[in-house]
């Protein structure tokens, strides 16, 4: 059983907050994500949960535990850092007793079988006596990985760790750390900014934005049921699109007006301005004359499978996804549907999802 | 206490940054701060060496310094030797590192005997001067003589003396700042020549408009390393001429240690001193806005 | 841009012959360089009579070996070499011990007046004993070090050249490293010990190197503070013979010089590149 839970826990440099009180529960054997766009304070958070970094205000407990002022030997927590941190001037073999030697009472027997056993899980048995710079980039990756693993830590914190490597490497590394998660039954929490590694990855994603948290939860709910405007657009590309309209109710649902159309969504959402949502895969392009409402096609480009078109409606663009084969020409006028049983609503003011939650 | 912990982290953090500079700070203080305090003290004292009496003087050791002849002779000499010696052993430096900037054959062998006089103490490299110029069987007068030229002391002749610890001077550090300087070159991105080299940029303009805006910062580095090693001057006087002949060599330091070895005036030395580091200090204020502010720093 | 190639290729001779020009240059330099160095060991080798002698010629008629052992019985070398050794090595390691205290928490540690304490440490490349040197010999005399070996090192161990040169090599570890270090379990002390000195190895070596020529050449502050042969060192011992003998027998003068300058020649020369990396670098950081 190893739990992480933060309370209200807030950074502040030189009286600037920079992380605004975050309260998050990470199970035991969860892989936690937290993503966010570059400065949104996950990386502050993740270095104030490993006791990099102090703590302005809020609790920090571990296990049950409260860590929040505790030295980072002492969390019983175990990182893999963005350039993986391995000490130059020694072996992988060095590298991963370093920290077990000086951590724990263990024998050298003990330390040597618990090497060769994450050598063996990682595949790299044959590296631990090469120094990091004779090593590549995917192998000093899994020799950081195996520093963090040796240690049998309660919760393995990862900072952006596969930014350095080439896309190709990037995604094998993904499968491998799935697989490493569920085999071993790891408690784990990730910090990516990359929206498609936290989809991938995480048994459950939180959502960062300038500090504050925005959304937690499993990667499909956040994709479908986004809290607010910036978790709709941050998640999924090409991003949402959203179209400023007014909303009123209408018998059970709500009456969407938008300046070139108009229409009915099953959902009570009172009285607002509001944004409606659509995900390119929810918006239908045929020929002009039936459809929900016109738009002119600006640009489309085709990706190999499918094709994205923008059309302007009106002065908003949705972004459309389809089949190369239907994709419409430049400058064609084309009718357009909204799967609107999927289509969301948010409050223009404040962003938020209606109905409110 | 929301704050408690964190500012108790910074207070350890300052506590152990303090602890760790103090030995530094201990030895810093009695053998640089204290010293350049109590020679301004000094300076408005009589104090003799041996002598726990101190008798206040007020301004009249800076009086007697205006007044006297050899001070400004001194201090005329040590402008003279910086403002020269430093100069050309640097064109000296960087003639010979541009030289060497290219994957010469046998450039390890020009290096080193460019920069081996480095390695040579003071007090040897002054006395193999002062064999090199003595008159009569001096090698160098020996060789102006096959060319028909005069014999000269060099260093018993009072215009000819400083000069010749000038030269010397310029044979024991250009080496060194050559090293320095072809370090700096070598970080010269070479595309850039090659897009010179592409505009017809001959290789003089090359130097001049390339290579030296760009490694100004170096120059100005080795300009500031030069003068400190001026301060060394004091052993070739020492040395080679003992301030002779005629205080023609006589330098600050060396008058320093004359007024306050020889003589034991303490106060008095103190107040050459204190001119001496008015006026190092002054140099250094100079370069630094002189050069400091147009170097042109190479992606820094 | 392929014409330029070829046409570049297709001149090796001009190449060639601008490399030539450059020896032309290069090596009656050198040669005036290395003269120096030639005339100590030629005269050091010679008879007496021959170095006045201007009809004797440039090479020693007989090569007078016999110099050798005559320079170093005049006075006692090997006490000289004890204390050289004695003062350069107590320097470097009580530098090397400040520097690192000193630079580690200038490059890692935030703390009040940081920027104040550091410009003091630059104070001191500024003013070394060269400038202080008067004031500064009345504080060993009161210490009642004069002539003694301490009296030679005591102003020498804090080094603000050595703590920002190591400073700026520190600030070159990446902070992960010390981040990691930490999760390993390691205070302060421990990252220095196990990850930043050994990172630093060559900055430190550069630094020693730099020290040790520095104070192994070192005159003018051995010479205010000794007086007897007990504590003298190396460079003072050679300065003495050079006053006693007043010219008057360069060939002993010349063979003692040849013994005072050879271990850094030596060292200078087996160790060349390592000389030539740290006083080329030691300030470019």
């Amino acid at each position: 059983m190893a739990d992480v839970v933060l309370q209200g826990v807030s950074k502040a440099y030189a009286g600037r907050p920079t992380v605004h009180a975050v309260d998050l529960t990470v199970a035991d054997k969860e892989f936690m994500v937290l993503v966010g766009p570059s400065g949104c304070g996950k990386s502050t958070t993740l270095r104030m949960i490993a006791g990099l970094e102090d703590i302005t205000s809020g609790r920090l407990l571990i296990d049950g535990a409260d860590v929040t002022h505790a030295q980072p030997q002492k969390r019983d927590i175990a990182m893999v850092f963005q350039s993986y941190a391995l000490y130059p001037h020694m072996t992988a073999y060095r590298n991963m007793a370093f920290g077990l030697l000086k951590t724990t009472r263990l024998g050298k027997v003990e330390v040597d079988r618990r090497i060769r056993e994450a050598a063996e899980i990682l595949h790299i048995s044959h590296l631990l006596e090469r120094r990091p710079n004779e090593l590549s980039g995917g192998e000093r990756q899994r020799v950081a990985i195996g520093r963090a693993l040796v240690r049998q830590p309660k919760v393995f914190l990862f900072d952006e760790p596969l930014s350095n490597l080439d896309a190709k490497l990037r995604s094998r590394m993904r499968g491998e750390l799935k697989r490493l998660h569920s085999e071993l039954g790891l408690t784990v929490i990730y910090v990516t900014h990359d929206q498609i590694e936290a989809m991938t990855l995480g048994s459950r994603v939180a959502i960062l934005s300038e500090g504050r948290l925005q959304q937690v939860g499993a990667p499909m709910e956040l994709y479908m049921r986004p809290a607010n405007t910036f978790v709709a657009t941050f998640i999924g590309t090409p991003e949402m699109s959203l179209l400023r309209c007014a909303v009123k109710p209408e018998g059970e649902g709500s009456l969407v007006q938008h300046e070139r159309f108009s229409a009915t969504l099953p959902m009570r959402a009172g009285h607002a301005d509001a944004f409606l949502g659509v995900r390119p895969e929810e918006v239908r392009v045929s020929r002009p004359g039936e459809g929900l409402t016109r738009g002119i096609v600006e640009r489309t480009e085709l990706i190999g499978a499918e094709a994205l078109a923008e059309i302007l409606i009106g002065t908003d663009r949705v972004v459309a996804r389809m089949p190369v084969p239907e994709a419409p020409d430049s400058g064609a006028e084309v009718s357009v549907f909204f799967d609107l049983a999927r289509a969301r609503l948010f409050d223009a003011a404040t962003g938020r999802a209606l109905p409110a939650a | 206490m929301p704050f408690g912990a964190p500012f108790q982290v910074r207070l350890r953090e300052a506590g152990l940054a303090y602890l760790l500079l103090l030995p530094s700070l201990v030895f810093l203080a009695a053998f640089t701060y204290w010293p350049i305090l109590r020679s301004v003290w000094f300076s408005f004292h009589d104090v003799v060496l041996g002598d726990s009496r101190i008798i206040w003087l007020g301004l009249e050791n800076y009086q007697r310094l205006w007044d006297d002849r050899l001070f400004w002779k001194a201090l005329g000499n040590t402008v003279f030797y910086t403002v020269i010696t430093i100069p050309v052993a640097i064109v000296c430096a960087l003639l010979m590192a541009v030289a060497l900037d290219s994957k010469l054959r046998g450039m390890a062998i020009y290096r080193s005997a460019f920069f081996y006089p480095v390695m040579i103490p003071s007090v040897a490299a002054g006395m193999v001067w002062v064999f090199l110029y003595s008159a009569g069987y001096g090698p160098i007068n020996q060789g102006l003589r096959l060319i028909g030229l005069p014999d000269t002391a060099w260093l018993y002749d009072s215009s000819w003396a400083l000069p010749a610890i000038m030269v010397m001077s310029v044979w024991k550090y250009s080496g060194y700042f050559m090293l320095i300087l072809l370090a700096a070159l070598k970080l010269v991105p070479s595309d850039l020549y090659e897009a010179a080299r592409l505009d017809g940029v001959s290789a003089f303009d090359r130097l001049i408009h390339i290579t030296l805006p760009l490694i100004s910062p170096t120059l100005y580095f080795v300009a500031i390393i030069g003068l400190l090693h001026s301060y060394q001057i004091f052993d070739y006087v020492y040395v080679m001429t003992h301030g002779g002949p005629a205080d023609a060599t006589n330098v600050l330091t060396f008058y320093i240690y004359q007024n306050g070895f020889q003589y034991q005036d303490i106060g008095y030395a103190s107040t050459l001193a204190n001119v001496l580091l008015l006026f190092v200090g002054g140099l250094i204020a100079v370069m630094a806005t002189v050069f400091g502010r147009r170097v042109h720093y190479l992606g820094r | 841009m392929t014409s330029l190639r070829t046409e570049i290729a297709s001149r090796p001779a001009i190449v060639a012959l601008r490399r030539g020009w450059l020896h032309v240059v290069l090596v009656p330099l050198a040669l005036l360089w290395l003269s120096p160095l030639v005339w100590i060991l030629v005269t050091s080798l010679k008879a007496r009579t021959e170095v006045f002698d201007p009809a004797a010629g440039f090479w020693p008629q007989v090569l007078r070996w016999e110099n050798y052992p005559a320079a170093l019985s005049v006075a006692p070398f090997g006490t000289y070499l004890v204390n050289s050794i004695l003062v350069t090595g107590g320097i470097l390691a009580a530098q090397l011990v400040t520097i690192t205290l000193a630079a580690y928490a200038f490059a890692r540690l935030t703390f009040p007046g940081k920027n104040l304490l550091f410009t003091l440490f630059l104070l001191q490349i500024m003013f070394p004993i060269y400038a202080t040197f008067l004031t500064n010999f009345v504080t060993v005399r009161e210490l009642g070090l004069l002539n003694s070996l301490p009296a030679m090192i005591v102003p020498f161990v804090a080094s603000g050249y050595g703590t920002f040169m190591l400073r700026q090599a520190f600030r070159q570890v990446p902070t992960e490293l010390a981040d990691a270090a930490r999760l390993d379990g390691c205070g302060h002390v421990g990252i220095l010990w196990h990850v930043y000195l050994p990172l630093v190895k060559p900055t430190l070596i550069a630094f020693g190197i730099i020290t040790v020529v520095t104070h192994w050449n070192d005159y003018m502050w051995p010479l205010l503070v000794t007086n007897s042969e007990a504590v003298r060192t190396l460079p003072i011992g050679l300065g003495l013979l050079a006053k006693s003998d007043s010219g008057a027998d360069w060939t002993r003068l010349m063979a003692a010089t040849v013994v005072v300058v050879s271990p850094l020649l030596v060292l200078f020369v087996v160790f060349q590149r390592r000389f030539v990396d740290s006083f080329m670098h030691a300030g470019l950081k």
